[in-house]
């Protein structure tokens, strides 16, 4: 008999358990219907890319020395080198370069190691074309410049969670003259530079200014 | 039957407005006969309600598009007329012009046969959705019952178009569907029934009679707190509604019996369980929150403002308010539909069955016997 009652007592107890959870998740859905949609409404809005984003690749032709290190770092030895050696002047003349987007995985290992700086990330990542051999830039195309969001009149650029001012989390309707929150970049070296003089001063040693040209250098 | 309460203070019950008996008496004034001038009116309600029935669809789609994207933080249909109001419509030509494709090695008979014996009875049952004391295409003496009868129809089409399909999925959603209406059927049967008993009547438009006593007070939603959940359980199971859209389970079953269907077959299933989730959420307000009636008496009202209650203009303004209090609560149940919707996760179908005759059944039985108990014990508040 007790058994029986403790069985419907504990039933009960479930279901109450169960309704009580069940409105909490309600208060839940509910709350989430006053807040403001996280939605970009992506032609007419962008979010910036961050300054590392790893996008469509730029090339400059005339830095390039043709030494083929992109080919040998890149995952399958995409980017293709056309040069034919000078026996004149015995130096390499560099006729063409292609990069095929339909196979690059964006690694950036070829910006990496470039030792003349030839090779560089865009913001760009909008490269859908109607056949995929359009998607294979040569030269001319890796030495165009993408359209910045922030520069394109026909787009309101929006920033991403992190570059958003300390505690707002909604990009849309931030004035873009508030500053993100956190020290930039800029003003970190600044920092660093006055404490490095403010150091060097102390000790009256000269290592220090050299530590602080590394750290621009680095910057 | 005649309700307890229209019997002890008819005068407080306003005779409401009725439409027919006025087109009757202007139509006979042009020197028709009586049975003509039914003849005539005869179309009016019937065409009213299945304008009503599918204009409430597409409110329901829009608010349920709408209400998803809010809970979610999107922004939802928005190019499509203002806020996006028209998507529905867009949605319906769309479907309306698609190709109809009736699967090779299908049963192109009962494949067609499916969705119309799905919606027919769901739009029949509008037959017996009061809007006001005369504003209903019919007051059938077995109201409630009709429904319940008609209700049960609906899993034949299900389990119909899923066989005939030909697709093992379709299979799976209409045996899915069979299952779950046939075992919900019994606790809403009986939640129902509790109802009934205190009202002593099946039609629907005694059952809200005996709610306007005291305006919000003389609801039956406190004389029949358990019943109403049961009863909201049960018509979200019956339309299939998310935590019980085991029928149609994406995730699991493609769309369950509807995977083979396309254009305007697949629109019908569509329309018919919008419909229908309209239709459970407008008699969870007529059986549950007193149909028609304002939280306050109107004829309480009418008397502190010393109008007559049988006035041309209380009268209208009396019917307005009743419409406008029966579709506000039947929306305010399909708006908690569809919060409830992104709030819980689907049951599986053991936790389905196991609900549905585990719990509800024995619940529904035991609110029963007390609501027989009460009705026994305090005839007055219970409708003796």
């Amino acid at each position: 008999m007790f058994g029986f009652l403790k069985q419907v007592g504990d039933y009960t107890r479930d279901a109450v358990d169960a309704a009580r959870n069940l409105t909490q998740g309600l208060s839940v859905t509910f709350d989430h219907m006053k807040r403001r949609p996280v939605t970009v409404q992506y032609p007419y809005e962008k979010l910036i890319p961050s300054e590392r984003y790893r996008g469509r690749i730029h090339y400059e032709f005339d830095k390039c020395i043709a030494c083929e290190v992109c080919v040998r770092v890149c995952p399958i030895n995409l980017p293709v080198v056309d040069w034919v050696m000078n026996k004149e002047t015995k130096k390499k003349e560099l006729r063409n370069y292609s990069i095929d987007f339909g196979v690059c995985i964006f690694c950036g290992n070829c910006v990496e190691y470039c030792p003349t700086n030839c090779l560089s990330m865009t913001e760009e990542y909008e490269l859908a074309a109607f056949d995929r051999h359009s998607l294979n830039y040569d030269n001319v195309a890796l030495g165009r410049l993408p359209t910045s969001v922030t520069t394109d009149p026909s787009v309101q650029p929006l920033r991403e969670l992190v570059y958003l001012p300390a505690g707002e989390v909604q990009p849309h309707g931030v004035s873009p003259d508030r500053s993100r929150a956190g020290k930039l970049p800029e003003q970190i070296l600044e920092e660093l530079k006055a404490a490095g003089s403010r150091k060097a001063a102390e000790d009256g040693r000269e290592s220090s200014s050299s530590a602080s040209n590394e750290e621009e250098s680095a910057g | 039957m005649v309700t307890s309460l229209a019997t002890t203070a008819p005068a407080l019950v306003s005779p409401g407005l009725d439409l027919e008996q006025s087109f009757s008496q202007a139509l006979e004034g042009f020197g028709l006969s009586a049975q003509a001038a039914r003849m005539l009116w005869l179309p009016f309600p019937m065409l009213l309600v299945l304008v009503a029935a599918v204009v409430g669809v597409l409110v329901t789609v829009w608010l349920e598009r709408k209400i998803s994207a809010a809970v979610q933080q999107r922004v939802g249909p928005e190019y499509a007329g203002a806020l996006g109001v028209l998507q529905p419509l867009a949605d319906g030509l769309k479907l309306l012009v698609k190709e109809d494709i009736i699967p090779d090695r299908a049963d192109s008979i009962l494949f067609t046969l499916g969705p119309v014996l799905v919606v027919v009875p769901v739009i029949l049952s509008w037959l017996i959705v009061p809007f006001g004391q005369n504003l209903l295409i019919s007051d059938v003496g077995v109201g409630i019952f009709l429904w319940i009868s008609l209700s049960s129809v609906q899993p034949i089409g299900l389990l119909m178009s899923g066989y005939a399909s030909n697709n093992k999925y379709s299979l799976l959603g209409g045996l899915r569907a069979a299952a779950q209406s046939i075992s919900y059927e019994i606790p809403l049967a009986l939640a129902v029934l509790a109802v009934v008993m205190m009202s002593n009547s099946l039609s629907t438009v005694d059952i809200v009679n005996q709610q306007t006593g005291a305006g919000v007070l003389s609801w039956n939603i406190w004389r029949q707190p358990v019943g109403f959940l049961i009863f909201w359980i049960c018509a979200l199971a019956e339309c299939e509604r998310l935590p019980f859209d085991l029928p149609e389970a994406e995730e699991e079953l493609v769309a369950g019996y509807q995977t083979e269907y396309s254009g305007m077959k697949f629109a019908l299933f569509y329309l018919g369980s919008y419909i229908n989730l309209v239709l459970s959420a407008l008699l969870v307000s007529i059986l549950y929150l007193g149909g028609w009636g304002f939280p306050i008496p109107v004829e309480w009202l009418a008397s502190w403002l010393n109008q007559p209650i049988d006035a041309p203009l209380v009268q209208l303004i009396t019917g307005t308010v009743g419409i406008v209090m029966t579709v506000l609560k039947a929306y305010l149940l399909v708006f908690i539909a569809i919060l409830l919707r992104w709030t819980t996760p689907r049951v599986r179908i053991d936790q389905l069955l196991d609900l549905g005759w585990k719990f509800l059944l024995p619940l529904a039985l035991v609110n029963l016997l007390v609501t027989a108990a009460l009705k026994l014990a305090f005839p007055v508040a219970f409708g003796g």
